[in-house]
């Protein structure tokens, strides 16, 4: 069935949204559980080191640390969610005024895992107060995560891959930058539809590639109050 | 820490009774309940200083209770209690008479903090 691109495009809006909702809403939920966990853990602590609980040095040494790890799990699992709710909620409208930095940082919560398993060293280097940009948060979060894989999947263990930002008069650029040797194999280049995504941001794209074979990729976006 | 009386209003009644009992564990007079109806409906019995309240209840929104609390007595302090992912919602509470906001889950060390400030002041406009 041949559709009309406008309401193909509305549908694709609506299913972005949809999704959004349902994470921030899931987020939501996990917090609730977090926070019980939290304090039930929280309580088995007061009273052991209170004395309410009868136990010798050993058994109290092995829960203050099963306590311990809870509580260590809890916080790194709720600033996890923390963006994943910012995440999800980018999606919430198609135009605003957001801090690009910001956008990096929660995603990069989760670009982070990528490079991980890759055994890639990744790094931010953002720029300290950047003009407020005026775009789709929701579409540049996915040409951040296209770009990302598209540098990622060029290196080879033990390289490493920064996401830097710089503003220049009335735009902002983004930099991904792959260090260390190139991966043999050849990899899928920057697909159309992505670079379709970054015409709709409103964007400048550019690639270089280095002597070993590595590509930079760059995204300047301009920094204006609001698009009419 | 001055005795306070202190009401905490959240639907997740493990987290609320769990919260209440640390904080009597700490020598503060906590009570807690379920709902926002049952919030409101127990204020005039134990004319709480402080109020823990929970934004995103299914009964009455947190904002809604908030409002509530404040034109039955205006000196009570209210803390938010947010699983928002952005400080928004905490900022807007805030805006409507809100003492503070704090993120869930929550840190203890940090409530403690709030309910002690919000104590000062309290104790403070009322001489």
């Amino acid at each position: 069935m041949v559709m009309d691109p406008q309401i193909e495009n509305s549908i694709r809006q609506e299913q972005i949204e949809s999704l959004g909702r349902l994470i921030a809403g899931f987020s939501h939920d996990m917090k609730n559980h977090l926070g019980v966990i939290r304090e039930s853990s929280g309580l088995m602590g007061d009273l052991l080191s209170m004395g309410g609980i009868d136990t010798n040095e050993v058994q109290q040494n092995r829960l203050q640390k099963s306590i311990a790890t809870i509580e260590k799990r809890v916080v790194t699992a709720a600033e996890m969610l923390h963006h994943l709710s910012g995440l999800a909620h980018r999606s919430d409208a198609p135009l605003s005024s957001f801090q690009l930095n910001d956008l990096i940082v929660e995603e990069s919560i989760f670009l982070k895992r990528f490079a991980n398993m890759g055994q890639i060293d990744f790094t931010l280097k953002l720029q300290e107060g950047l003009p407020f940009i005026y775009n789709d948060p929701s579409l540049l979060q996915h040409v951040i995560y296209r770009l990302y894989r598209g540098c990622l999947d060029t290196i080879e263990a033990g390289g490493r891959l920064q996401i830097s930002t710089i503003s220049c008069d009335d735009s902002i650029t983004m930099t991904f930058q792959a260090e260390g040797s190139a991966k043999s194999e050849s990899v899928e280049s920057i697909s159309q539809s992505t670079l379709s995504a970054i015409k709709k941001l409103h964007g400048d794209f550019s690639s270089t590639m280095s002597a070993n074979g590595l590509e930079t990729f760059q995204l300047k976006i301009t920094s204006v109050e609001e698009r009419k | 820490m001055t005795k306070t009386k202190l009401l905490i209003i959240d639907d997740e009644v493990e987290f609320a009774s769990t919260l209440s009992q640390r904080l009597k564990l700490r020598s503060i007079d906590a009570t807690d309940v379920h709902s926002g109806r049952e919030g409101l409906d127990i204020l005039e019995e134990i004319k709480p200083g402080i109020v823990i309240l929970d934004l995103k209840m299914p009964d009455i929104s947190g904002i809604d209770v908030l409002t509530a609390i404040k034109s039955f007595d205006p000196t009570i302090e209210v803390i938010m209690l947010t699983g928002h992912g952005s400080a928004g919602s905490g900022i807007e509470a805030m805006e409507k008479g809100a003492f503070d906001y704090i993120m869930k889950p929550v840190d203890l060390k940090e409530l403690l903090d709030k309910i002690k400030t919000a104590t000062d002041k309290r104790n403070h406009t009322q001489g």
